[in-house]
């Protein structure tokens, strides 16, 4: 599952690169995060079920895919409502966050 | 709320007792929180308290259980789906690695004057914070001729455990061709789609073992959450097993009598097999003798999970009357989290950062028929108001279903090591 989608998001969304993906806030970041391991789990080697680990991306593509799924071009309802409030700012900060969190 | 005797007679009794240090303490400097309920909003708030402040908080975890059955999934487990032993969770990893001091022990009073939380060993905690995620207890007379000394013969099954395995125990000697009868409850409840997954799951089970089984709802609801794609369901897994009587022929007018095991619908009586009765519900006790509640739940504020009558005592999840969150774990994990960054922050000067909540509440109607309703929220003066959402579509091809399914196994994965630890 997580190989079918490394293929295309990035790419797709590459003229979108935005510049604040290096300097997140990561205190802003780790808060952020904690909506986000409700699904995702943390402190895994392994994906369970229908829920890729999302830890150890670099923060440029981490962003990235976050604006797949807020544009639509990547399709999953959940995705979609949780990155439709994520602004720039929030993008950075949490890229910064899980570019370092195991 | 206790007053002074009945404290100094729990510090009393309390001497020597427990194995645990926090009990006693006074004057060691470190700001104490005491929260009351390891489930899905109190042990995610201990965890995260703890964690994050890195030693900074002296962190107490009141839980009765040494073992947390998580109520979700519990559907899953009488449809065949899942493990009991699957669902059970129990709290090293918060003491061992993070640190928070579990005591598996009842609060019994909370005297907010004195900021201390009695337990029924005799020990006395003393709080700077106290957070009360206690879940729900039963509204008494809701159902007449049911109270909890008969939930042997007509389970509820809405705290799991021991009255789910009865449930599927009695599902399973069920006569042929018998009635598996439910009593649904009113608005506001834990978990709005649980009772119709429920029928969804029993109806899977039964469909195997008793094909020609009878499931009876009846219902004091107008309309129900996920209606639709329950329905379609139902209607494409289960044609003809369930029937469901709502308000307008007398689902709200609902009594049973456990020993004849009958169920009397505005006077027309239906002997019936097995009988889950799921009656109003309300904030679990504790928060009424904290005295923070208003009718049967307790208001509070949404930037912070503050009780609206003091603002050192924090109320999680179900217990909590918070605006638009649906009563899941799910929302109760959101909002600990909320709460824990606003705690430490008055604790400890550490950021503070704006609300944000989300919920997502997945159910399984068949084998990987999986559907979702989801949310996200944020904190108004008046309330946790939504933002925006999203829910499962009727007519859906089966691999979105399946997908569907397969996430939901992801996030309980995710929760419950987001509550207990890795
Ligand atoms: C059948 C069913 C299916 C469900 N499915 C889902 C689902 O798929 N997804 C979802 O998000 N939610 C689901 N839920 C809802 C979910 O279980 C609850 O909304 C959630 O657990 C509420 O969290 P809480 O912290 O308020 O209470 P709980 O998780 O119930 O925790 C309360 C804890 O407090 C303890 N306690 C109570 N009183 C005291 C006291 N006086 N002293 C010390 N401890 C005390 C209890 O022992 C308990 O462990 C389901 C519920 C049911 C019944
Ligand atoms: C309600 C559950 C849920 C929540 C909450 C959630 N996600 Fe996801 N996430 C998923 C699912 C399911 C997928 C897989 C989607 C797919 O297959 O396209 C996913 C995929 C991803 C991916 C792509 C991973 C990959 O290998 O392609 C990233 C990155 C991601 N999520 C980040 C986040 C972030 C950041 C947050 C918090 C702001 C978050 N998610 C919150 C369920 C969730």
């Amino acid at each position: 599952m997580i190989r079918r989608v490394l293929g295309f998001s990035p790419v797709v969304a590459a003229g979108l690169v935005s510049v604040a993906a290096a300097e997140g806030d990561v205190a802003y970041g780790e808060y952020l995060a904690s909506e986000c391991t409700t699904c995702h789990l943390l402190g895994a080697t392994e994906a369970t079920g229908g829920v890729p680990l999302i830890t150890g991306w670099d923060a440029e593509t981490f962003v990235l895919i976050l604006k797949d799924f807020k544009t639509g071009v990547r399709d999953n309802a959940a995705m979609e409502l949780v990155t439709a409030r994520l602004g720039e700012e929030e993008m950075a900060a949490l890229a910064a966050y899980f570019a370092q969190a195991e | 709320m206790t007053n002074r005797r009945t404290v100094l007679r729990g510090l009393a009794a309390a001497g020597g007792l427990l194995a645990a240090p926090a009990v006693l303490a006074d004057g060691h400097g470190k700001p104490r929180v005491v929260v009351i309920g390891g489930g899905s909003g109190g042990a995610t708030a201990a965890r995260y308290l703890a964690k994050d402040s890195g030693g900074a908080l002296d962190v107490t975890l009141v839980e009765p259980s040494r073992t947390y059955f998580t109520c979700y999934f519990s559907n899953l487990y009488l449809g065949g789906f899942q493990d009991m032993k699957d669902l059970g969770h129990t709290y090293g990893t918060l003491a061992g690695a993070h640190g928070v001091n579990v005591v598996h022990d009842w609060a019994v009073d909370v005297d907010r004057d004195a900021k201390t939380v009695a337990l029924a060993g005799g020990a006395v905690l003393p709080y700077d914070k106290l957070i009360l995620s206690p879940g729900i207890d039963f509204v008494d007379g809701a159902v007449p001729g049911w109270d909890v000394s008969k939930q042997n013969k007509m389970p509820h099954a809405y705290k799991a455990g021991s009255q789910t395995e009865l449930l599927k125990a009695q599902l399973e000697a069920m006569p042929e061709g018998g009635t598996f009868a439910m009593v649904a409850p009113p608005n506001p409840y834990r978990c709005p789609p649980g009772p119709y997954e429920r029928v969804s799951m029993v109806a899977h089970m039964l469909k195997a073992r008793n094909p020609t089984a009878k499931i009876l709802i009846v219902d004091p609801k107008e309309k129900f959450s996920k209606q639709g794609l329950f329905e379609e369901g139902w209607q494409a897994h289960y044609a003809g097993m369930i029937d469901r009587i709502g308000p307008d022929f007398g689902g709200d007018a609902v009594s049973v009598d456990p020993e004849a095991m009958t169920v009397d619908i505005d006077g027309s009586v239906e002997q019936v097999d097995v009988c889950n009765v799921i009656p109003a519900m309300k904030a679990g006790r504790i928060a009424d003798m904290a005295g923070v509640t208003d009718g049967r739940w307790a208001p509070v504020n949404a930037a912070d999970m503050s009780s609206k009558v003091d603002a050192d005592v924090y109320v999680l999840g179900d217990a909590a009357q918070q605006g638009d969150m649906p009563k899941s774990g799910f929302s109760a994990n959101s909002q600990a989290k909320v709460c824990a960054n606003a705690v430490r922050g008055a604790l400890t000067g550490s950021r503070v950062f704006p609300a944000r909540f989300s919920n997502t509440c997945w159910s399984l109607i068949s084998t990987e028929d999986g559907v979702k309703v989801g949310a996200t929220y944020e904190a108004t003066p008046e309330k946790i108001a939504k933002v925006d959402g999203f829910i499962s579509q009727t007519g859906e091809d089966s691999a979105l279903r399946k997908a569907t399914y397969e996430e939901s196994l992801g996030w309980y994965a995710g929760i419950v090591s987001d509550m207990f630890g890795v």
